[in-house]
């Protein structure tokens, strides 16, 4: 009955949950809706329950509560239809040591049931499009963590999914290494292919996404483009640190009619919204000047995710991230 | 159907790797068999000279307990193997794949019955070195299958601890199971000579009948009575082992 | 010296306490084979030469109990091996503990192990019929000869382990464990050995180790087996922590 009115999104799920024994629910609730085509970036700290509803949505894990379909099928009811159609690149690259990176790549090609004919070919593309051409024929167990992370994604890519699920893909990669992942998915975007990204890291989320889910405790706190997420929160705001032994009180009176004024440091510091962006930056610095004050710093600071994330849960998302995970609860 | 095939051997490739390109790591379990099979017809040696003992010598009674221990344990490693891959998250990669679970553990256990030929291989040459009888190409083309399916059945067990315990620290618990179903039975001497407890659990054992099986033509004639028995029991434990480990495979998730 | 030993043996009890899936073989495998031997070969007792006793299981403890041990050995190899592969080994190094206490800490912890892999043994073995003929005395017998070889054999595997420093290395060596005991009188009268065994079995002191168990259970308080099977014991026991030292001394000099 479900398929009769097939789904237009890449990936839907309405009140997902994952209930583990004890009690423990890692997610609870989950409504999202992925359009083809799109990169949905999914941001939370360790323990928000990203990995158990990426897990769920991958088939891998079967929800205690809710649906979801992917690609079209139901995740629960139609598992193998979903599988056929996603590729997955976990948040442990699990490869197999003692054997090459060509080996690895034919073998999920085989997995996948793609013809012997076209192994060979589409595996040695891939290979070369992630960059390991000249480490195919080693084994695996030589291979960097930067290495393994793109064979992982080539593993991902080796039978065209229509949506690939991308689990925190830049964790414990150098900077290089992150670049050069960042710039496959927004190929991957420009090839129509729907990526669903799971991340802690709030540039990476910035940077990749069309639209973001932010999770926390199990449920999405806010959802929509990173630009509108961030234009919710408010405007841009300035930080200004006065020369020494100014008098901060009368220097916020000599400003006050551009802004808010916002919590700021002790001593010779002002912060202040500007209503009118960037624009707003040449009167306040004007105003001041007038009024026989000295600038000694100035910074613009836009909204960042992270405030967003505060805003929603009443915690720093960038602290979050260091925490220690959440225990890995026990299957039911 | 082709695309099944395929997907087996790939992952019977794989299952081979373990011997093929770790070779030391599997010295220990090609050796053990022979060294029990040495061990104890050293030690028991004159257990042959009971009336009652069916075989001209202990070590000849005892060859083709040594091969299905080398199926036994190829089994359990197995197991283990499944389960440092979960541990790994290699399991994951496998549980993505659109193929059907039966396929997946074809694949898995398949490798096993090939690399339960090697110990077996090596028991034989040595124990053919030691003055051990040709047993016959019939007899020992018997003893490949029958040994081939308990290999298979041992993985299956082992398969189902695996996906239970989700971890490498239950390999005793694999390596004891087969251990248990290989000892017994007839291990050491004929029926007439066990003691009523353990002749009795032996009547009921399967893997009796696959030993006794095994045991045609280094002990006695093979005969369609007593091959039709042990290749029944193998079939059965592989088949309910086989259902136990898909259906595992099938609630991982859940 | 005697604090940091207590101290470390203590861990290592308390460890192997808390995983019971690595101590479950020690008992169960040589329980299962003790089993299969008794209901398998009862019979041979009434082979020409075999010596007389009630039952084959009085025969058949010693034997399971000197398996036990031996594999109780590899065990504490295993457990060093993991503390050198994890960096505890590092670690002790690094700190005022004295060097001899981290050997001497897991070979006490073997000693206790190995006492109560013996009364296991022991008490199993009445459960099931077995008479200790040498009585309460016989038992004290049974308990210090099997104490101190397992004493030796944890030696022996902590020795492997400061060589090998990893414990698969030390796994491999469980087949070799059947092999000296096959070819000893653990499990079956010399005088019945197929050759080659029974030559071996003369130097193996293993021979003398089961045997002296063996005495007091199966016939009677006789000393001189149980003296036999207690310096074959404490000579394996103290080669076997000497030679850990001298590994120990290896491993740092190479560090």
């Amino acid at each position: 009955m479900c398929n009769i009115i097939a789904s237009i999104e890449a990936i839907e799920a309405i009140g997902l949950e994952r209930e583990f024994k004890g009690g423990v629910k890692a997610v609870t609730g989950i409504d999202l809706t992925v359009a083809p085509g799109e990169v949905y970036g999914f941001l939370g700290p360790n323990g928000a329950g990203k990995t158990t509803t990426v897990r769920m949505l991958v088939t891998l894990l079967r929800p205690t509560g809710g649906h979801a379909r992917v690609a079209g099928f139901d995740v629960a009811r139609q598992p193998a239809e979903v599988r056929r159609r996603i590729g997955v690149a976990l948040q442990e690259a699990a490869l197999d040591p003692l054997m090459t990176g060509s080996e690895l790549i034919e073998l999920q090609a085989t997995l996948h049931g793609i013809p012997p004919r076209a192994v060979r070919k589409r595996g040695a593309e891939l290979i070369e499009r992630v960059g390991l051409s000249q480490a195919a024929d080693r084994r695996v167990g030589t291979y960097s963590g930067g290495m393994r992370r793109r064979l992982d994604l080539a593993m991902a890519l080796i039978h065209e999914p229509e949506v690939l699920f991308l689990d925190e893909p830049t964790t414990g990669l150098d900077p290089t290494s992150r670049l050069t992942l960042w710039n496959e998915v927004r190929r991957l975007r420009d090839e129509g292919t729907t990526v669903f990204l799971t991340t802690q890291y709030l540039e990476e989320a910035d940077q990749l996404a069309d639209r973001l889910g932010i999770i926390a405790a199990g449920k999405i706190v806010a959802g929509g483009t990173p630009a509108a997420l961030k234009a919710e929160i408010g405007s841009p705001h300035l930080d200004l640190v006065l020369a020494a032994g100014s008098d901060v009180q009368r220097a916020r009176e000599a400003i006050a009619g551009f802004g808010d004024h916002r919590p700021a440091a002790e001593g010779c510091h002002l912060s202040i919204g500007l209503e009118h962006g960037a624009a707003d930056i040449a009167p306040i610095l004007r105003a001041l000047d007038d009024a026989g004050f000295a600038v000694a710093e100035l910074e613009l600071k836009q909204p960042t995710l992270d405030d967003v994330f505060l805003a929603k849960t009443g915690v720093h998302l960038e602290g979050a991230a260091d925490a220690e995970p959440a225990p890995e609860p026990e299957l039911v | 159907m082709r695309r099944d095939l395929r997907t087996i051997v790939a992952l019977m490739r794989r299952g081979l790797n373990e011997i093929l390109r770790v070779p030391g790591g599997s010295i220990p379990g090609v050796l053990a068999p022979t060294i029990f099979m040495l061990g104890l017809s050293a030690a028991f040696g004159r257990t042959a000279r009971l009336p009652d003992f069916s075989a001209d010598d202990f070590r000849t009674f005892i060859v083709p307990v040594g091969m299905l221990q080398g199926a036994g344990f190829t089994g359990a490693a197995t197991g283990v193997n499944l389960a440092r891959d979960i541990e790994r998250g290699w399991f994951d990669r496998l549980m993505l794949a659109p193929a059907k679970r039966p396929v997946l553990l074809v694949g898995v256990v398949g490798s096993a019955c090939l690399r339960c030929l090697l110990p077996a291989g090596f028991l034989l040459v040595v124990a053919f070195a030691l003055g051990v009888d040709w047993p016959g190409v019939g007899a020992l083309a018997l003893a490949a299958v029958l040994v081939m399916g308990l290999a298979a059945a041992a993985a299956c067990y082992a398969t189902v601890v695996a996906l239970r315990f989700r971890t490498q620290q239950a390999a005793p618990l694999m390596q004891i199971g087969a251990l248990l179903a290989i000892l017994l039975t007839t291990s050491y001497v004929p029926r007439e000579l066990l003691s009523n407890w353990l002749g009795a659990i032996a009547d009921v054992n399967p893997v009796t009948l696959v030993l006794e099986g095994v045991r045609q033509g280094f002990v006695g004639d093979v005969t369609w009575s007593g091959t039709w028995p042990a290749l029944l029991a193998i079939a059965g434990l592989v088949a309910a082992f086989g259902a136990l480990a898909v259906r595992g495979m099938r609630r991982q998730g859940f | 010296m005697r604090t940091a030993s207590v101290a470390l043996a203590r861990r290592a009890l308390r460890n192997a306490l808390r995983r019971p899936q690595f101590l479950a073989p020690l008992v169960l495998f040589p329980t299962l084979f003790l089993a299969v031997n008794v209901g398998g070969l009862e019979r041979t007792t009434a082979l020409p030469g075999f010596p007389h006793v009630d039952g084959f299981l009085d025969f058949q403890l010693a034997a399971a109990i000197t398996q036990s041990l031996l594999l109780g050995g590899i065990s504490a190899g295993i457990a060093a091996a993991l503390d050198i592969e994890g960096g505890f080994f590092d670690r002790l190094v690094a700190s005022p503990t004295p060097r001899l206490a981290i050997v001497l800490g897991r070979v006490l912890a073997a000693s206790v192990i190995a006492a109560i892999q013996v009364v296991y043994f022991l008490v199993l073995g009445v459960i099931f019929g077995a008479s200790i003929k040498g009585g309460a005395l016989g038992v004290l017998y049974v308990l210090a000869i099997g104490t101190v070889a397992g004493t030796g054999f944890g030696a022996l595997g902590v020795m492997i382990a400061l060589r090998a420093r990893n414990a698969s290395t030390v796994q491999g060596i469980f087949p070799l464990v059947f092999v000296l005991l096959f070819v000893s009188s653990a499990f079956f009268p010399a005088n019945l050995l197929s050759p080659p065994a029974d030559v071996v079995a003369a130097y193996n002191p293993l021979s003398y180790i089961a045997e002296g168990m063996r005495q007091p259970i199966a016939f009677d308080n006789a000393l001189a087996p149980v003296l036999e099977g207690l310096a074959a014991a404490a000579g394996v026991a103290l080669a076997a922590i000497g030679l850990s030292v001298l590994a120990l001394h290896g491993r740092l000099r190479a560090t």
